[in-house]
């Protein structure tokens, strides 16, 4: 087992530069996330970590160890592609075999392992089988046993659970982490799906046009994100645009305060709220003590069940969701009701356009 | 070390550029020396005055490509062999259309399948073979005679072999199945949908077929016609056999200077401008081709 | 509709298949002039292993399609690896250089080759055919197995060198056993087309040394008897065969099972 360090990694296709600049430290032990749009460079990240993308700066260390100019075959690392790459003209145990044999192990030795890592991925029994007489799920599990069988340093995971679907994919979540808790390897998962990041990480990492625009756990990435993109790309956002003054910031006429520190009075500010942490006040309600309390009118409630999303406009006319769970029975507003919008200042975070 | 387009991985050793000459030369080398080299010389030859051989003196010259103007009854030989192949392609995409359509339409599954293959089976066999076997049918008292005796006994023997007629029907067997496969090709793509879509438009059968199975089987017709029509106006064999006299076009006119009358220049000189002729026809359909040039 | 497209279909069918099947009938008929009714014999095919001009044309045409098989297989999939894995400058140039051997008719090609062996020295025989041959194989060869690459996946490689393989290990180990199919495909299809070649063979060939299709043109024109039936039997039956087997490792038909 082994940290990985990404040190500022650059990376050009013609003039598009993919990655520019990009430095990551993947923790010895811990599941990181790199999440992001498609052309944000997590891929091609991940592929130079796995070495099958030269960098045009910058360096891949594994373990402290340099590996930039090692080729793939000899970094020691556990891969499962989004298509499972599983070899259709060999048996289950003889992909999982494969890196094995590569390393020297065979006979008794090889079957013992083989044996464990499938009986760990819960496939214990199907190692003759071909992998077209497999399902997804199943395909999915012979190809993360054939990564970490050979135990390596690192295990890359580009997209692994996107051919699932809903159902199954929730199910690996879980047999993923549980496998990679029991191993206990450094594990970098690229992704554009926010929940699954948000489900399996330790860490996450938001990635837009070959940059990293913020680190950190789920929690701390989601609860408190630097910018724009980060707030929006991971959960929903509120944007609340205005100017700082004393106290807190002049949002179309309503003073806003944050628990940020903030810029002189005069600059212009951005704020963002998750639109679960609103609650709708009726017009004849208050807020509570130190909450925020932005007017606001409803233009429409879309209804699903256990909770109901509040489309409604704000200050200045700007566009505001909120997330609220139908305690009382259905909807507490209507629409083209006028509403309060109560938000304590703790959760109004002061980020960078 | 890196390659510009691809994400290469590291790696040491040759260089990518090296690797790639050397598993492409081999291929390219042989074809320069069996197939443009020879092109290339042809050309050369088709100047010279006679065959460089045996210290024989050979000047440059012009006149075999006025051959058209010195021996006008070559004129009406290349007009034969260009009609040739036009009656040749007319009659395949009568009959390969209104098959292809029956194949992609009447039939499905597995059987379509094998009724496929069965149809371009044929082509791939040898040429020569099935040529010759329409001698059999085709001449006085042969096959054909034979079957229409056997319901009127006195009948007049139909033969037609030597004759133009005969060349044409061995000429049309032995490319159909490049028409059927071609048309094939485009009108399984048609979807069901869209000729219910027609129909439910008020448009019926003739209107569908005109305006909509036409245009788009209109890629595979064409590709068929030209592939059809190159090689019938390059034919040699299949006249020689099945049209005797009647049988002199310009491919058995190449076909003599070469094994007969050895006036190799001339010869040459008439492969170009045969050669010339198809290069025109690929040109002009290029775009209808594209992508049609492989097996299936 | 439907019906009457069944019955043309059959009609084409016949009018493809009727003439061939009366070869063969002939071959096994008795009669020397093509007489009916039938009476059968093997007669024409015993005559055949009497027939020593007919015998040393056969073993040069399948002496020809062995060598140009070989190396036309070798050659043309080594630039299969290169047009279909690989990106370089002039790949459009190269693959569109494919096409002349397919698309120029053979009398063409055949008399050009006549006119440059006989010019540089290289002559005429066997081996101006099997330059001749291969030269007219590669192509196909290139295009079968460019299309079997084409189906095997990068990732499968990547996935062999992400778990320790050389790239070189991974082709062997991956790639190659999955293209195994393509590669005997291409093999075959060299082989019958060397095995079917007439026109490239004929021009090629000298009075002693000429392959089965130039003697089956030199006896039709010279006169024949059902002995030429049996030869071409066979000849068509080999081909058919070899064809047979392509179509069921390429798929061919399946062209038509998708809907």
């Amino acid at each position: 087992m082994a940290a990985v360090d990404a040190q500022t990694i650059g990376k050009s296709y013609g003039a598009t530069a993919v990655l520019d600049g990009v430095s990551l430290r993947f923790e010895d032990g811990r599941f990181t996330s790199l999440l992001g749009p498609s052309g944000s460079g997590k891929t091609t990240l991940l592929r130079i970590v796995a070495g099958f993308v030269t960098a045009d700066r910058g360096r891949i260390l594994i373990g402290g160890e340099d590996v930039t100019q090692v080729p793939v075959w000899k970094r020691a690392i556990g891969m499962v592609f989004q298509s499972y790459a599983l070899f259709p003209h060999m048996s289950v145990d003889d992909n999982v075999a494969f890196g094995l044999a590569r390393r020297g192990v065979r006979g008794e030795e090889a079957r013992r392992r083989v044996g464990e890592a499938l009986e760990m991925v819960r496939l214990s029994g199907f190692g003759a089988r071909r992998p077209k007489e497999l399902s997804g799920g199943q395909q999915q599990r012979v190809a993360l046993a054939r990564a970490i069988v050979t135990r390596p340093r690192v295990l890359l995971l580009d997209e692994p659970l996107s051919a699932l679907d809903r159902r199954l994919r929730q199910e690996m979540q879980v047999e993923l982490k549980r496998i990679q808790r029991e191993v206990g390897i450094t594990t970098i998962f690229v992704t554009h799906d926010q929940e699954e990041a948000l489900a399996l990480s330790d860490h996450v990492a938001i990635l837009d046009r070959g940059r990293i625009v913020q680190a950190g756990s789920p929690g701390d990435v989601y609860e408190r994100p630097a910018t724009r993109f980060a707030a929006s790309f991971l959960g929903d956002a509120n944007f609340l645009e205005g100017t700082v003054a004393e106290g807190g910031v002049i949002v179309g006429g309503v003073l806003v305060r944050t628990d940020d520190p903030l810029p002189a009075p005069g600059a212009k500010a951005l704020l963002a709220v998750r639109p679960e942490k609103i609650a709708l006040v009726p017009a004849w309600g208050a807020a509570p003590a130190g909450h925020n309390a932005v007017p606001a009118t409803v233009r429409q409630v879309v209804y699903a069940g256990a909770a109901s999303t509040y489309l409604l406009d704000g200050p200045d006319g700007v566009s505001l969701t909120v997330f609220a769970q139908n305690r009382t029975g259905g909807p507490v507003a209507e629409a083209g009701a006028t509403v309060t919008l109560a938000f304590p200042p703790k959760q109004t975070i002061l980020i960078k356009d | 070390m890196s390659e510009p387009q691809s994400g290469a991985p590291a790696r040491r050793g040759l260089s990518p550029g090296a690797v790639t000459a050397a598993l492409v030369t081999p291929a390219y080398l042989w074809l320069t020396v069996a197939i443009f080299l020879p092109l290339v010389a042809m050309l050369v030859f088709s100047f010279l005055t006679a065959a460089p051989f045996g210290n024989r003196a050979v000047s440059f010259t012009g006149a075999h490509y006025l051959v058209f103007y010195n021996r006008p009854y070559l004129v009406e030989v290349a007009l034969r062999s260009l009609a040739l192949g036009a009656w040749t392609t007319g009659i395949c995409a009568l009959i390969g259309l209104p098959a292809a359509l029956a194949l992609s339409r009447a039939f499905h599954g597995r059987t379509r399948e094998v009724l496929f293959f069965l149809v371009i089976l044929p082509f791939w066999t040898n040429g020569l073979v099935r040529v010759f076997s329409w001698t059999m049918v085709l001449r006085e008292n042969g096959i054909l005679d034979d079957l229409v005796r056997a319901f009127w006994v006195d009948a007049p023997s139909i033969g037609i072999l030597y004759s133009y007629p005969a060349i044409v029907v061995g000429l049309v067997h032995a490319y159909l199945p490049y028409m059927i496969l071609t048309c094939y090709l485009s009108v399984v793509a048609i979807d069901d949908e869209i000729l219910e879509a027609a129909k439910s438009l008020g448009a019926r059968a003739p209107v569908v077929f005109w305006k909509i199975v036409l245009p788009l089987a209109a890629p595979g017709l064409i590709a068929g016609s030209v592939l059809i029509f190159v090689p019938v106006i390059g034919s040699f064999m299949e006249p020689r056999i099945l049209g005797g006299t009647a049988g002199v076009t310009i491919g058995t006119v190449i076909e003599d200077q070469f094994t007969q009358a050895f006036n190799w220049p001339l010869g040459s000189a008439l492969s170009f401008i045969m050669l010339a002729v198809v290069l025109v026809v690929f040109a002009v359909f290029s775009r209808a081709l594209r992508g049609r040039l492989t097996l299936s | 509709m439907t019906a009457a497209g069944k019955v043309f279909l059959f009609a084409v069918l016949g009018f493809l298949y009727l003439p061939v099947a009366v070869l063969v009938a002939m071959a096994f008929n008795a009669s020397p002039l093509y007489a009916l009714p039938f009476e059968f014999t093997t007669h024409w095919f015993e005559e055949l292993s009497g027939n020593d001009k007919l015998l040393a044309a056969t073993r040069n045409s399948v002496l020809i399609a062995i060598l140009t098989t070989v190396l036309a297989t070798i050659i043309g999939s080594l630039a299969a690896i290169a047009l279909s894995r690989r990106r370089f400058r002039g790949r459009t140039l190269l693959q569109l250089l494919l096409l002349p051997p397919i698309a120029i008719p053979w009398l063409i090609i055949g008399t050009a080759m006549l006119v440059f062996f006989f010019w540089t020295g290289i002559g005429r025989g066997l081996h101006a055919m099997v330059l001749g041959h291969v030269a007219l194989a590669i192509p196909y060869v290139v295009l079968v197995v460019g299309a079997g690459l084409n189906n095997t996946r990068i990732d499968l490689e990547e996935a062999a060198m992400s778990l320790g393989s050389t790239p070189l290990h991974a082709f062997f180990a991956v790639t190659l056993p999955l293209l195994m199919p393509s590669l005997i495909a291409a093999a075959l299809f060299a082989f019958a087309v060397s095995l079917d070649q007439f026109v490239i063979s004929y021009f090629l060939a000298t009075p002693g040394v000429s392959t089965l299709p130039v003697e089956i043109y030199t006896s039709i024109r010279k006169g024949f008897t059902p002995e030429v039936n049996a030869v071409s039997s066979l000849l068509l039956a080999a081909s058919m065969f070899l064809i047979i087997i392509f179509a069921r490792l390429t798929k061919v038909g399946g062209v038509s099972g998708r809907r």
